[in-house]
């Protein structure tokens, strides 16, 4: 997005946009509808860049509230893995099975 | 908010029992005894430390859930008291302790994200606060995630109980009831 100058004299306001995987260039038109084009462009981008830090700000905000499941789950598996080997059992094929007692 | 992390001490002794874990798992004898003992000295003092830091997790997710509102906090903090106990069950082992706090902490973050989802989906919301489609991507992933955490951590329970109480898996039936006293 933004001003092109003409060979003739004149800027003409531009559009960027994609279409079919390649960048094309819409030409808006220049003085006062150039202008308008510019402005709420501008208005827009700054619309999208606060709703993406507000939302960005959220995310993290409860990421922060359940950072502690993190901990949690690693000390469960570490204690869980602990006691099981201490009672006795042993893991086959990724199940847990109770030793057999050796007679 | 704070990050929550366990201490040193608890993370050192969590170190030495996962050493002591993998030596008794290759069929060492001599580190099945040292973890038994190990467990027995200061496996209670770990549970405390990561049940008290869940009781701080789950007071920030009740707090973000509750939105200010003092009944709901309220009704939210009896709600896990509730659930903790029926959990855990009487006279629980501190394993079945620290289990049930996980399980009662996920199941608090299932909630809250299913309350702000819902909320996004109501129809008054107005524009400025509807989650774009991106994050409405974001937010269903950790749902999804945190519901497949919370069916794991039932199973954990389930399997601890069934191996301590030496019953064959076919003849054990655990039932850990999730639901709402109004049944929602």
């Amino acid at each position: 997005m933004g001003w092109e100058k003409r060979e003739r004299g004149g800027s003409y306001y531009t559009r960027s946009k994609w279409v079919n995987g390649r960048v094309a260039r819409e030409y808006v038109g220049g003085g006062m509808v150039g202008q308008l084009a510019a402005r709420w462009d501008e208005l827009e981008r700054h619309r999208k860049e606060e709703e993406a830090a507000r939302w960005r700000e959220e995310r993290e905000r409860l990421e922060r509230s359940a950072g502690f499941l993190h901990a949690l789950a690693a000390v469960a598996e570490v204690l869980t893995r602990a006691h099981l080997l201490a009672e006795g059992c042993h893991r086959h094929k990724g199940e847990w099975r109770r030793l057999r007692e050796s007679t | 908010m704070k990050a929550l992390k366990l201490s040193k001490e608890a993370k050192d002794k969590l170190t030495k029992l996962e050493e002591l874990s993998d030596k008794a798992a290759d069929g060492d004898k001599k580190a099945r005894g040292e973890l038994r003992r190990l467990l027995r000295e200061s496996g209670s003092e770990v549970v405390r430390e990561a049940s008290e830091l869940a009781r701080i997790g789950q007071w920030a997710l009740i707090k973000t859930a509750a939105r200010g509102e003092a009944l709901a906090e309220e009704a939210l903090v009896i709600r896990l008291d509730m659930m903790r106990s029926e959990i855990a069950g009487p006279d629980p082992s501190p394993l079945e302790v620290l289990l049930a706090e996980k399980i009662v902490s996920v199941w608090m973050l299932t909630e809250l994200l299913e309350l702000l989802l819902s909320a996004q989906l109501t129809t008054e919301l107005p524009k400025s606060q509807r989650m774009s489609h991106s994050f409405l991507k974001f937010y269903r992933g950790w749902q999804e995630q945190a519901h497949r955490r919370l069916l794991s951590a039932i199973r954990e329970l389930a399997r601890v109980r069934r191996l301590q109480s030496g019953v064959p898996s076919s003849q054990t039936n655990v039932q850990i009831n999730l639901l709402k006293p109004d049944g929602g």
